[in-house]
């Protein structure tokens, strides 16, 4: 049966059988999602792959307890099979009751699509790809490499449950990245750049992909002249945008309902109390128009929202699905997120963010006598238990005297999260939003992270010089 | 399955392919997950799927689908048609011709077959309940779970690869967490095999508590140069980023620190390193790799010379070699692409206690956090966040947390003087680690 001719009267039947012997709880999430991919390496496209994937998921709750079953395909035999597995699971008693299943709700105007991706010639795509390479190339003489991806996606979900929810959610996904490795007297230094959105075509059209192209370059080029990053504790300013990374790893997790109802964060039991320096104020937000981690409804069909989790230095929510909802005795905040139907939803974050302060990021750095500046992350991770992360930086520079002087190589940055958030002692205004894919338990989904300039007086940089 | 790639193959050369592969798995899968002595979750799935690789006038395509119904099928060689019409012209492009003969290889036990969701999940209990007893200072296991999974795998290509098999695996791990005067630690094992029988809970939930418990009291230490000692998980991981810079796509396109060194000493003298894809434990083995090429044992690093790269049909075309059995396909959602099977580090292995013994100043490293973003596998810059326990005069001493372990990757192997007798898979891909003892390191700390 195709996604468009599911009937409520199926997933309502499979809902009803699923509760059977019993449970609190049953949903039934059915999926549709159609992917396409682009890669150019070393000046060609070479890596172009499509396709379909079709699938539904049962879920029971039963008290602490969640049975899931799965199956790609789709039809009412197969629907019967996962509800009948998920209801075996719970053996014999009494039957869960399920509320009729109300009006299809949706929200198609939330993130509106310019131009749909699949309406697109795949020679227009290809061409975003070779301008990146051009660009790149024609940037400097030390561009050694460039590989540029592009990447559509149209996902579809039809989610029933036994509280009568019936929502339907539309979501359209478009991302370019481009990387460029320079070399220069045997080294070597890497630049990355992407732009990705919950729109169409539209947000990667006009100069986006050589605006890409030229920063990567612009990064993998300057590092060719960066020293070794000195060890030790010092100031860290980190740049907007990508910056963001930091919280999303370093307290975001932590925030996450999942390890705090086990007790398994760093902030479990700290609700109403200072977690923060006083200036700062932090959000998930699964609202941002059009912005890669924002979408209409979460995967367990509630609305997302605009979450305030740190409200001037005091933490106020943490970041719910509707099983951590209903142990902590709070309302879901819509972080109820999952990678795929073969995934249980688990408490995921949106676009997690420290909200802008009233600095510019130049009063930031002039602030600084000695310091690190970070201007961009490569990634990281953390132990959500006890909070400690820890960053590579893939492109940093060393403070002096209030001013940005040589770039430096090989840092990382080394802390944990509960340490910074209340060292950050000035924030600057110019806030930004980067797209990621954060991976948990197995599942990666589309987040933003973002902040603006901010500066944490002290924190341990890992150098090699 | 063995019809539907058939068909898939057959459409594909009809509408125009010069050369066509399709694959096709299915397999089930079960996850449970148990919390303070009860099921948490249980996920029973099914999962089956295709892909087609094309190619027309040299350019690859690919698609894929979940659905295998034949109005799907056609939808696939469309797409992959389409997709390989723009993409640009690869000399490379080759699929394997078949072989005489796959070896014989047995990667399924019919003993996890016949498993019941009853015996696993009393599995799971049992990890749990080893780790809470094993010290008073865990206070929970956040994770507990117990996974396993089964795959048939069906390959068909017009140069006439014909191939099927079946495999089967199972693991547990524990994740938990020991706190002491307000400060949380964390400890994870593994526990792999091919049956219920192979596994042990026991010893699982025991390390996990172990790991996170002996880390309790952990401080910065100063910051120096030591004699570090990488234990199999931590060798796992830092070797994981090693191999990554030995795929040949990687050489290839220049993002290889070890390109110009085929033939070089960058390694320690007792150390080697073997991708087998036929040992009979590893759970990455199988009789062939992702296109239908029979795996095998390769030397990457033969005591302390770099021997050579990791292949598939499409790097060896381009480096006038064979392939090594090592085109890497994650699903039937992949184009194949290079990858490690297991991977065996071997050398002198001398008892773990004695290697401790003789070090004066170091480091015992039991976790490693950031090793993927701090460790650059095309400049081998490595800067990484660990913790462990102080070796001082050849004993254990104080556990240390938050400080950095930095280098260059090659200087590092060649640092490589010991290996321990503690040789053991790690499952973070499928690794078979002992120790790894590396002198002459920068430890960043306060």
């Amino acid at each position: 049966m195709k996604f468009d001719d599911l009937d409520p009267g199926l997933l309502s039947a499979t809902i009803q059988r699923a509760l059977r012997h019993g449970g609190d709880f049953a949903e039934v999430y059915v999926e549709d999602r159609r992917s396409l991919s682009l890669a150019l390496d070393d000046g060609k496209i070479e890596r172009t792959s499509g396709g379909h994937d079709y699938g539904a998921a049962v879920r029971l709750t039963v008290g602490d307890r969640t049975y899931h079953a799965y199956t790609d395909e789709v039809t009412e035999a197969d629907l019967n099979a996962a509800a009948d597995a998920v209801a075996a699971a719970i053996g014999a008693g009494v039957a869960g009751s399920a509320a009729e299943l109300g009006n299809l709700r949706s929200e198609p105007g939330l993130h509106a699509v310019g131009r749909p991706p699949q309406a697109v010639a795949i020679d227009d795509k290809a061409a975003l790809l070779r301008e990146a390479d051009e660009t790149a190339r024609a940037y400097d003489a030390a561009v050694h490499q460039v590989s540029a991806s592009y990447l559509e996606g149209r996902q579809r979900v039809l989610i029933a449950n036994s509280l009568g929810d019936l929502v339907a959610d539309d979501r359209t996904r478009v991302r370019l990245t481009v990387s460029v490795v320079a070399r220069r007297d045997g080294i070597i230094q890497m630049g990355h750049e992407s732009r990705g959105k919950s729109r169409g075509f539209e947000v990667i059209e006009g100069s986006v992909a050589a605006d890409l192209a030229g920063a990567a370059a612009a990064k993998a080029v300057t590092m060719l002249s960066a020293k070794p990053a000195p060890s030790g504790p010092m100031a860290v300013v980190l740049a907007n945008g990508f910056g963001g990374v930091l919280f999303h790893e370093a307290c975001g997790h932590g925030l996450e309902a999942d390890a705090v109802v086990k007790g398994a964060s760093i902030y479990a039991g700290k609700l109403g109390k200072v977690i923060a320096a006083p200036i700062v104020t932090a959000y998930d937000d699964g609202t941002i128009p059009g912005e890669w981690g924002s979408a209409a409804f979460d995967d367990e069909g509630i609305p997302m929202q605009k979450t305030m989790v740190i409200d001037e230095g005091r933490l106020c929510s943490y970041l719910n699905d509707r099983l951590r909802a209903g142990k902590m005795k709070s309302p879901p905040t819509g972080n109820g997120r999952r990678q795929s139907f073969r995934h249980v939803p688990v408490p995921r974050m949106r676009t997690t963010y420290i909200a802008p302060g009233n600095a510019t990021p130049e009063d930031v750095i002039a602030a600084t006598k000695h310091g690190f500046y970070a201007k961009s992350l490569s990634g990281g991770q953390v132990e959500p238990a006890s909070g400690n992360f820890v960053f590579g930086v893939a492109e940093g520079y060393l403070i002096e005297n209030g001013r940005v002087t040589t770039p430096l190589r090989g840092a990382t940055l080394v802390g944990s999260g509960i340490d910074i958030l209340k060292d950050i002692d000035m924030i600057a205004g110019d806030f930004r939003v980067k797209p990621g894919m954060c991976g948990k338990d197995g599942q990666s989904v589309p987040v933003g992270t973002g902040q603006s300039t901010l500066r944490i007086k002290r924190m341990t940089v890992g150098g090699t010089g | 399955m063995l019809d539907k790639v058939e068909a898939l193959l057959e459409r594909a050369l009809a509408r125009g392919a010069d050369a066509a592969e399709a694959y096709a798995e299915s397999g089930e899968s079960r996850r449970i997950k148990v919390y303070e002595q009860a099921v948490e979750q249980l996920t029973a799935a099914r999962r089956k799927g295709i892909g087609l690789r094309v190619v027309v006038d040299g350019g690859v395509g690919y698609a894929y689908s979940s659905d295998v119904g034949s109005d799907a099928l056609d939808e696939v060689v469309e797409q992959a048609l389409g997709n390989a019409r723009v993409a640009d012209r690869d000399e490379h492009a080759v699929l394997p011709e078949p072989p005489a003969a796959y070896p014989e290889l047995s990667v399924y036990d019919e003993r996890l077959a016949a498993a019941t969701d009853e015996q696993k999940i009393a599995l799971a209990l049992a990890v749990e309940r080893a780790a809470l007893a094993a010290d008073p200072r865990v206070k929970l296991v956040e994770d507990t779970i117990y996974a396993d999974g089964e795959v048939e795998v069906f390959l068909a290509s017009s140069t006439g690869v014909r191939g099927t098999y079946r495999e089967n695996h199972c693991y547990a791990f524990a994740y938990a967490l020991a706190e002491q005067d307000d400060q949380v630690e964390t400890g994870l094992s593994f526990t792999v095999g091919r049956a219920l029988a192979d596994l042990d809970p026991q010893h699982c939930g025991e390390e996990a508590a172990e790991r996170a418990c002996q880390l309790l009291g952990a401080t910065k230490c100063r910051s120096m140069k030591a004699t570090v000692v990488l234990d199999p998980f931590v060798a796992a991981s830092f070797f994981g980023v090693v191999v990554s810079a030995l795929s040949a796509e990687a050489v290839q396109k220049g993002r290889s620190l070890f390109a110009d060194l085929v033939g070089s000493e960058v390694a320690g003298p007792r150390l080697s390193l073997l991708d087998d894809g036929l040992h009979p434990d590893g759970l990455a083995s199988s009789p062939f790799d992702g296109e239908g090429t029979p795996s095998q044992r390769t030397p990457v690093i033969e005591a302390g010379t770099l021997r050579g790269f990791l292949h598939n049909a499409r790097t060896a075309h381009k480096g006038g070699c064979a392939s090594t059995g090592n085109a890497a396909r994650g699903s039937y959602q992949g184009i194949p692409g290079v990858g490690p099977t297991n991977l065996i580090l071997s050398g002198e292995n001398q008892p773990l206690a004695d290697v401790i013994g003789a070090i004066e100043h170091g480091v015992l490293v039991t976790n490693a956090v950031g090793v993927h973003s701090g460790a650059n596998p095309v400049t081998g810059e490595f800067s990484v966040g660990i913790s462990g326990l102080l070796i001082e005069s050849g004993r254990l001493g104080a556990p240390v947390r938050e400080v950095t372990l930095a280098g260059d990757i090659v200087g590092m192997l060649k640092g490589v003087v010991a290996l321990g007798d503690d040789t053991r898979w790690i499952p973070m891909g499928s690794f078979l680690v002992p120790s790894v003892v590396i002198e002459g390191t920068s430890i960043g700390g306060s």
